[in-house]
């Protein structure tokens, strides 16, 4: 496990100085750069040269490229350019909203896909046709949903006609009662397309095992058919559930964006949309690279599951 | 009349079972009112084809059946009580207690992600009622029962880190450890070595024996039936044809299938080369309704009434009933007559040819590296073959056998350039070809037999289209197909057609080596019989030169002309086949064919149990000395420490061994 758990941990590492690197050099190939984006019109010549040494940016590619490494490791994200605030202190304060709302989808993702998946999968197991059809459909339907649609209408519906959750207001982890009906609603549309998906997966996935030999094997030692699915089908089906939740972070975090947006939440998606416009260089460097090592996490947490489940995982 | 005798006995009761699957394309009718009974501690074996409805038979027993598949009539009486109106709870109450179950593939049968402890004690406990100590401690004593070494320490062990003999012993343990009155074992066997197969069965006969359990034992392999079982019912089209005892059975055959069955399997040394029976035809549709006898169609003894009626189990002699209308089967015409229409052709002069060697490997090894991502981890290196040389002469076959991680699919692998050798050369004159074990899964489903036949052809852009499009036509013909084949795609086929088409496309391009790598594995006694057939007219009228890969010893001994026994990726016997299996010389080449099951129950019975202990050691990990010395029951000091080489000793006799003469 930890010869495995190390493996995975170069890996991630590797991952994490290609990303940066590549951010970095990408963002340098857009033609102009960040000093005459932060001037915009207003400076020109000798000014603009100077705002240029005062950034850095006259010097050779690889040491700006070390100084950023330099400023990267010890957390110091350097300022916005259109406030000047610290960029690192606006991340911080956004961080936590984006992942709670990530991170509750995928808890009510988890609650409802998995117990819905395993019923239609045993069901059609029976050859119920009827039941299962409905789930299926129902799943199919409700995945092809875009959430830029979905999160309209819920805001339509569940706040302006029933007042159910409010559409806006502070978002603020201190007062955590209303900080949670704020987030209810975009967790409530994420997980739409996130419970369709991965009510779809599991089906498939424990379908699939409840056909295996070992299952047969359990049956024969005379365990009760819940016993058989929970103990046997689910745990082996667990592998492609797995590394499904795992990448359906990504899409997820797409979808932070859209919701925050929609449901005016200040997280990072909001930070990045806002960075985009104002052409915020800096932040939006910084938003892919947080972005990323998010995913790489996930993916590392992800295998580390996958090999805890699974004793055969080997790489 | 014993009635309350037999009633007391009798441990299982069978009273017209009879199991639909209800497909989209109809319902198959798999089992079509079958009904036997099983006294304590009898040994009774189902034979049957494919599709005999042998194994769905067997699931429902014990209602193991899963979705379409139902039974739709019949009782199973276990000691007093119908298994087929039990709830739920009750039968889960009967499986794993009183009828414990022994599966085909071991290697999936156990679950893959749960130590053997967490599958083993559970259910012990549940069935026998004990905590959890005294559950863990009985499953230990099982597993050690079973052969496996330091087993305490094993339980502890997930599925994939045993070897398959291993596992296999793992779900005898499992099934046997609530003491049950019946063991249902599915093909316990097939998917295990020769060697590895021996020890399970023996152990299977021991431990039944033992505890008074009786067994059901599904089986495809006469030869195991013989050494086994001392029932026998033979299935055919969802019902039991013949039942007996295996002597009688075996000895004294009444039903026409059961002769021909029985005709149809290369025999060791009386067989000699004459040729195999080959059963015209196919087994029925099982979704159409069947009029009179199921074997009609293929029965040269059929007369007007086995259409109209199919004829009921009847008394042939003491508990021996056979379903034939004629009281002997076929008769001694008919049987005569069967063979004579399959003789052989008359055979080309191949002797005449020059015989020079058409194939020639000088000391081929094949390791592979495995690498590892972190720096200081030392590459892993698999040893499959060291050192092998082998020669092959125009229009002779040479037959490979071992144990699988042999060597000998590499063998076949390098000779084909599949892969390239790590050291030594091949010489071949002419070109290589392959067949390979699984046609069903060697052919692209998409793809129409013409298109399959015509890619080498096409790949090599032999002649014209109009040429290659013949060339097809010749080949379907050569290997007995009709040329309205060439039409169907590969799942319109059955197993023996589409090893037929294997070996025609193997033909394409002229070959003067065919390299058959299993090639009648996958497929049933009669459809095999047919496959050997085709390969040895083959060789006599084209003088192809053929290396033929198997495990199954009688075929190779049928079909082979020279011998080679791999070991660990070396050859350790090599010779001419009949000398080869009349007196094998090696230990090795020796405990294969002590672990062989032969068709012929009172040679079984009177055969010293005399069996090879053991696993095939890694080849990550080869001994120093000689490779078998783990196994064999004469090694000395000299063969731990000084590796025996191939020596002549007789003419055309070579064995690696420093106990040989």
């Amino acid at each position: 496990m930890f010869a495995f758990a190390g493996k995975k941990l170069i890996q991630l590492i590797v991952t994490t100085i290609g990303v940066v690197t590549l951010v970095f050099f990408t963002l340098r190939l857009i033609p102009g750069d960040a000093a005459s984006a932060m001037a915009g019109d207003t400076l020109s010549g000798e000014a603009l040269e100077r705002l240029r040494d005062q950034m850095g940016l006259n010097e050779p590619l690889m040491s700006q490229y070390l100084t950023y490494w330099r400023k990267l490791l010890v957390l110091d994200f350097g300022e916005t350019i259109t406030t000047g605030l610290s960029a690192g202190e606006l991340m911080r304060a956004a961080a936590p909203i984006t992942i709670s709302i990530a991170l509750a989808t995928i808890v009510v993702t988890v609650l409802l896909a998995i117990p819905l998946g395993t019923l239609a999968a045993f069901l059609a197991h029976k050859g119920k046709k009827g039941l299962d059809s409905l789930i299926t459909g129902a799943a199919m339907v409700l995945d092809l949903m875009p959430s830029f649609w979905t999160g309209l209408f819920f805001l339509l519906f569940f706040s302006l006609t029933l007042g159910l959750f409010p559409a806006s207001g502070t978002v603020s982890l201190e007062n955590p009662g209303h900080f949670l009906q704020r987030i209810a609603l975009p967790v409530m549309v994420l997980s739409v397309t996130q419970v369709a998906t991965m009510a779809r997966i599991t089906r498939t996935a424990v379908l699939e095992v409840l056909s295996e030999d070992y299952i047969r094997t359990a049956r024969s030692l005379g365990w009760s058919e819940l016993r058989v699915l929970f103990r046997h089908a689910l745990k082996n089906a667990a592998l492609p559930i797995v590394t499904v939740v795992g990448l359906s972070f990504g899409s997820l975090l797409n979808g932070t964006v859209i919701v925050e947006f929609i449901f005016n939440i200040p997280g990072i998606g909001s930070l990045l949309v806002n960075g985009i416009n104002s052409r915020d260089y800096q932040m939006v460097q910084n938003l892919i690279i947080v972005y990323a090592l998010i995913f790489v996490t996930i993916n590392f947490v992800t295998d580390l599951v996958y090999r805890k489940i699974d004793p055969r995982v080997s790489f | 009349m014993n009635f309350a005798r037999t009633m007391i006995d009798t441990v299982l009761s069978v009273r017209d079972l009879r199991t639909e699957f209800a497909t989209d394309k109809g319902v198959v009718r798999a089992v079509n009112g079958v009904s036997f009974a099983m006294r304590r501690g009898e040994r009774m074996a189902i034979v049957g084809e494919s599709g005999s409805g042998k194994s769905a038979m067997a699931m429902s027993l014990i209602r193991l059946l899963v979705h379409p598949g139902k039974v739709v009539n019949g009782e199973v009486w276990l000691q007093g009580r119908d298994i087929m109106t039990m709830s739920e709870s009750e039968l889960n109450d009967v499986r794993g207690n009183e009828i414990g179950t022994v599966f085909q593939d071991p290697m999936s049968s156990l679950d893959p992600v749960m130590k053997v402890r967490d599958q083993m004690v559970p259910p012990i406990m549940r069935h026998l009622s004990l905590d959890r100590a005294r559950a863990e401690a009985a499953a230990v004593a099982w597993l050690d029962k079973v052969g496996i070494p330091d087993a305490a320490r094993r339980i502890d062990a997930f599925p994939f880190e045993m070897s398959g003999g291993m596992r296999q012993r793992v779900m005898i343990a499992m099934a046997l450890s609530c003491q049950p009155k019946l063991i249902i074992a599915d093909e316990p066997t097939t998917a295990l070595d020769v060697t590895i197969q021996a020890q399970i069965v023996e152990l299977l006969r021991t431990l039944t024996a033992e505890t008074g359990t009786a067994m059901l034992f599904i089986t495809h392999d006469l030869g195991l039936v013989s050494r086994f079982a001392r029932t026998v019912a033979v299935m055919y089209a969802g019902k039991i044809v013949e039942i007996g005892p295996t002597r009688d059975v075996f000895g004294n055959p009444k039903h026409p299938y059961t002769q021909s069955l029985l005709s149809a399997i290369p025999r060791g040394a009386d067989g000699g080369r004459s040729r195999l029976v080959q059963i015209p035809g196919f087994p029925p549709d099982m979704r159409q309704e069947i009029l009179g006898c199921a074997f009609k169609d293929r029965c040269l003894g059929a007369e007007q009434r086995c259409g109209e009626a199919a004829p009921p189990l009847s008394a042939r002699g003491p508990s021996h009933d056979a379903a034939c209308w004629q009281p002997n089967g076929l008769d001694a015409g008919s049987l005569a007559q069967m063979r004579k229409t399959t003789d052989r052709a008359a055979r080309p002069d191949v002797e005449a040819l020059p015989p020079h060697d058409i194939l020639e490997t000088n000391n081929l090894s094949k390791h592979f590296v495995r690498g590892s991502m972190l720096p200081w981890r030392k590459p892993v290196v698999v040893r499959a073959l060291n050192g092998v040389s082998l020669r092959v002469r125009r229009g002779e076959t040479l037959g490979i056998v071992g144990e699988s991680g042999c060597g000998k699919s590499t063998v076949a692998r390098l000779l084909l350039e599949l892969d390239a050798p790590t050291t030594g050369e091949i010489f071949i004159q002419g070109t290589a070809q392959m067949v390979f074990q699984d046609p069903s899964s060697s052919f692209n489903p998409k793809m129409r037999v013409q298109d399959i036949i015509s890619e080498p052809l096409d790949i090599n852009g032999r002649g014209s289209k109009a040429d290659r499009a013949e060339k097809v036509r010749t080949l379907i013909r050569q290997v007995g197909l009709d040329p309205s084949y060439l039409e169907r795609y590969p799942s319109q086929l059955s197993g023996g057609q589409r090893q037929r088409v294997a070996v025609a496309r193997a033909l394409a391009l002229d070959p003067t080596v065919v390299v058959a790598d299993e090639p009648t594995s996958a497929l049933d006694v009669s459809v095999r019989a047919q496959i050997i057939n085709l390969l040895c007219d083959l060789k006599d009228e084209l003088g192809i030169s053929f290396v033929f890969i198997s495990h199954d010893l009688s075929t190779v001994r049928y079909i082979s002309d020279w011998i080679a026994v791999m070991y660990l990726g070396e050859v350790v016997e090599y010779g001419p086949a009949e000398e080869v299996f009349r007196a094998p010389a090696h230990p090795y080449t020796r405990a294969l064919l002590d672990a062989a099951p032969v068709l012929d129950p009172s040679a079984e019975d009177d055969r010293p149990v005399s069996i090879i202990k053991g696993e095939l050691p890694s080849p990550l990990d080869i001994p120093r000395g000689c490779g078998f010395a783990t196994r064999c029951p004469h090694v000395s000091e000299l063969c731990r420490t000084e590796k025996p080489i191939l020596v002549q000793r007789q003419p055309n006799r070579k064995e690696a061994c420093h106990h040989v003469g």
